[in-house]
C-alpha cells in the first residue's frame, strides 16, 4: 500500500484543522494577493515566516516540509531562468541586484506553494466537502468531489490486489522499456476501469434507494459556524492586508543589497 | 406517517403491506422474463425470508419492491404491485424511500459519505429534513444497530459486518415501514452475520418493521421466520410455513440449503425415531427435541 498511502487521509484534530475551511481559503487568497504585491524579498521572506507558527499549530510539520521539497525542484528551475534571462539581458554580466531579484522571484513561488499546502494539509475532505456544499457550488459537485475521495482507498485496494493476481499469473509489471512499461499496466487497468463501473451502477442504485434527488431544497446534516477562532484568523487576514496595503504604498522598501 | 398511527396500522390484523399479483418483469435487451408471474402477499409486521439459486430473481423481486424496478432499470413490467398501499409503477423510487428501505449485498457500495453518521443521514438530506431533527433520527438509528460510538469514523476504518451495519442504520433513519435486505451478509463471516440478523430480527419484533430478507444461509435465519418463499427460475415455487417447505424433497432437489437440524430430524425420522414437537429449523430446536427424547423415562 506504500505507494498510495498520501492518497489517504486521516483525521486529526488541532485549533487549525477545526477552523472553519471558507476563512481558511480567504487567508491563503489573502497570502497569495500579498505575495503578488510585492517583489522584493524583505517582505516575502516575511510572508514565508508567517506561515511557521500555523504550520507548527497545526502539527503538520513533516508534511509541509515534505511539500516544500516537491516544489524545490520547480523552485530551483524559478531561480535559473530568472537568473539567465537576466544574464542575457544585461549584456552578459551578473549582477548582485539581479540574483536577488531572481530569488525573491523564487521566494514568491515557494509563498504560494506553502499557503497552499497549509491549507490542504489542515482542511479534511468532508471539511472541504461541506464548504462546497455550502457555498453556492451545485450539490452534485460537492458530492462528486467527496465521493471521489471517499472511494480513493477502496480503488486503491483494488488496484494492488489486481496488480497481485496479475503478477501470480506471471505478469511483469517491471520489465521491458517505456512503452512496454506502460503496455505491462493495461492487464490491470482494464479488470479496475470493469470494476469502477460496476461499483459505481451499485452506488447509483443505493443512491436511488436513499431518496437522491427527491427535493431541489437539500438539508444537511453539519452547518458550518464561525467561531472565534474563525473570526481571530479573519481579523489577522485583514490585518495583513491592511498593513501589506499601507507597506506598499507608503513604505520605501530597501533590498538586501541596498543594505549592505 | 407519525409513531402512534404506525403503531395502530401495526395492530390491524390481516393488512397485506406487499402484495404483487402476476408481476412479470423483463430487463432492456433481455430474451426472457427474469421472474415470472409472480404473486405474493407480505402482511404488516412479517418477517418474510425469500430464498432459491443464483439467479433465480431474488434480486429482481427486491428492485420491484420500492420501485428500482421499472424506474431505474426501465424494461418491462407487467401485472400489479403494490407496497405501504403505493403503486410503485406510478412512483418514483425517491418517493418509495420513506415506505422501503433497500440494503444490498456489497456494504462497500452502499456508503457514501465520508463518515458514518453523514451517511445514515444522507437519505434525510435528500428530503430536506430539518436539521434537529434529522440529528434525532440519526442518533436514534446509530443506536437501534449499535454502531453510536463509530458514528465520526470514516467508512474504510471499520469492519464489513460495521459497514452492513451502516447500511441497515442509514435506511432505517428515514423510519421505513418496511425493510428489504438482499443477501446482507453474503460479505461477512458467520459471527458477524449472526449478530447482523440478531439486529434484525429486533427490529421486526421490537419496532414493528415488516422485514424481507433474502438469504441462502437458512441455518442461521430459518428460525426468526414464519412466512418463506422460494423462488425458482424466476417463480415462486413455494410459500408458507417453512417447517412443511424445508422438509419437501423438492425444496431440497431445487438446491436450498435445508438447515442441517431439520435434514438430520429428518435422517432420525426414516430411521424410526420420531421425536416430539414441530420440524426444528435450528440446532437450538433439534437440541431440546433430542434431550426430551433422551430423558430416562
Ligand atoms: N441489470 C440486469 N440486466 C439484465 N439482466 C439482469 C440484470 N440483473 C439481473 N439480470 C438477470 O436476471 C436474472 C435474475 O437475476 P437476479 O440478480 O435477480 O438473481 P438472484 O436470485 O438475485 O441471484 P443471486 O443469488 O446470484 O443474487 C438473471 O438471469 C440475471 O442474469
Ligand atoms: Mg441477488
Amino acid at each position: 500500500m506504500s505507494v498510495f498511502d498520501g492518497l489517504r487521509f486521516r483525521k486529526v484534530y488541532s485549533p487549525i484543522h477545526n477552523l472553519d475551511p471558507r476563512i481558511k481559503f480567504v487567508y491563503v487568497i489573502s497570502i497569495f494577493v500579498v505575495a503578488i504585491l510585492f517583489y522584493q524579498i524583505i517582505p516575502l521572506l516575511f510572508l514565508f515566516f508567517l506561515q511557521i507558527p500555523f504550520v507548527l499549530l497545526a502539527r503538520v510539520q513533516r508534511q509541509w516540509l515534505r511539500s516544500l521539497r516537491g516544489a524545490s525542484f520547480l523552485a530551483g528551475f524559478i531561480f535559473i531562468v530568472n537568473v539567465a534571462t537576466t544574464y542575457f539581458t544585461s549584456g552578459y554580466t551578473l549582477l548582485a541586484p539581479n540574483v536577488e531579484n531572481a530569488a525573491a522571484m523564487t521566494l514568491r513561488f515557494v509563498v504560494l506553494v506553502e499557503s497552499f499546502s497549509v491549507f490542504f494539509l489542515t482542511t479534511s475532505p468532508d471539511h472541504l466537502g461541506l464548504a462546497l456544499e455550502e457555498s453556492r457550488v451545485p450539490y452534485e459537485f460537492a458530492f462528486a468531489f467527496t465521493t471521489a475521495v471517499r472511494f480513493v482507498p477502496v480503488l486503491a485496494e483494488e488496484a494492488q490486489t489486481i496488480m497481485d493476481a496479475q503478477k501470480a499469473r506471471g505478469l511483469e509489471l517491471e520489465k521491458g522499456g517505456l512503452l512496454k512499461r506502460i503496455r505491462n499496466y493495461v492487464p490491470v487497468l482494464i479488470p479496475l476501469i470493469v470494476s469502477a463501473i460496476r461499483r459505481s451502477l451499485e452506488l447509483a442504485e443505493a443512491m436511488e434507494s436513499r431518496a437522491w434527488g427527491a427535493t431541489k431544497k437539500r438539508t444537511n446534516l453539519y452547518l458550518l459556524k464561525l467561531r472565534r477562532g474563525d473570526y481571530a484568523l479573519l481579523a489577522i487576514t485583514v490585518g495583513i492586508l491592511v498593513v501589506a496595503i499601507y507597506v506598499r504604498l507608503f513604505v520605501p522598501i530597501p533590498t538586501i543589497t541596498q543594505l549592505l | 406517517m407519525s409513531k402512534l398511527s404506525r403503531l395502530r396500522l401495526a395492530g390491524t390484523k390481516n393488512m397485506a403491506i406487499i402484495e404483487t399479483k402476476n408481476l412479470t418483469y423483463t430487463y432492456p435487451g433481455a430474451t426472457k422474463p427474469s421472474i415470472i408471474d409472480v404473486s405474493i402477499k407480505v402482511e404488516k409486521g412479517e418477517f418474510v425470508l425469500i430464498t432459491g439459486p443464483s439467479g433465480c430473481g431474488k434480486t429482481t423481486l427486491c428492485r420491484c419492491f420500492n420501485g428500482l424496478v421499472p424506474h431505474f432499470y426501465q424494461g418491462e413490467l407487467k401485472g400489479e404491485i403494490s407496497v405501504a398501499g403505493v403503486n410503485t409503477l406510478e412512483h418514483h423510487t425517491y418517493e418509495m424511500a420513506k415506505h422501503v428501505g433497500l440494503v444490498f449485498q456489497n456494504p462497500e457500495n452502499q456508503l457514501f459519505a465520508l463518515s458514518i453518521e453523514k451517511d445514515v443521514a444522507f437519505g434525510l438530506e435528500n428530503v430536506g429534513v430539518s436539521r434537529e431533527e434529522m440529528r434525532k433520527k440519526v442518533d436514534w438509528a446509530l443506536n437501534l444497530t449499535g454502531i453510536y460510538d463509530l458514528r465520526e469514523r470514516s467508512p474504510h476504518e471499520i469492519s464489513g459486518g460495521q459497514q452492513q451495519r451502516v447500511a441497515i442504520a442509514a435506511v432505517l433513519a428515514m423510519e421505513p415501514e418496511i425493510i428489504v435486505l438482499d443477501e446482507p451478509t453474503s460479505f461477512l463471516d458467520p459471527l458477524s452475520a449472526e449478530k447482523i440478523f440478531e439486529v434484525i430480527y429486533a427490529l421486526n419484533k421490537k419496532q414493528g418493521i415488516t422485514v424481507i430478507l433474502v438469504e441462502h444461509r437458512l441455518d442461521l435465519t430459518a428460525k426468526y421466520t414464519n412466512h418463506l418463499i422460494v423462488m425458482d427460475e424466476g417463480k415462486v415455487r413455494f410459500e408458507g410455513n417453512p417447517r412443511e417447505i424445508l422438509s419437501t424433497e423438492e425444496t431440497r432437489l431445487i438446491g436450498v440449503g435445508i438447515p442441517k437440524a431439520t435434514l438430520l430430524y429428518q435422517m432420525l425420522k426414516k430411521d424410526g425415531l420420531n421425536l416430539n414437537g414441530n420440524i426444528p429449523l435450528s440446532s437450538e430446536e433439534l437440541a431440546d427435541q433430542l434431550l426430551e427424547a433422551l430423558k430416562p423415562k
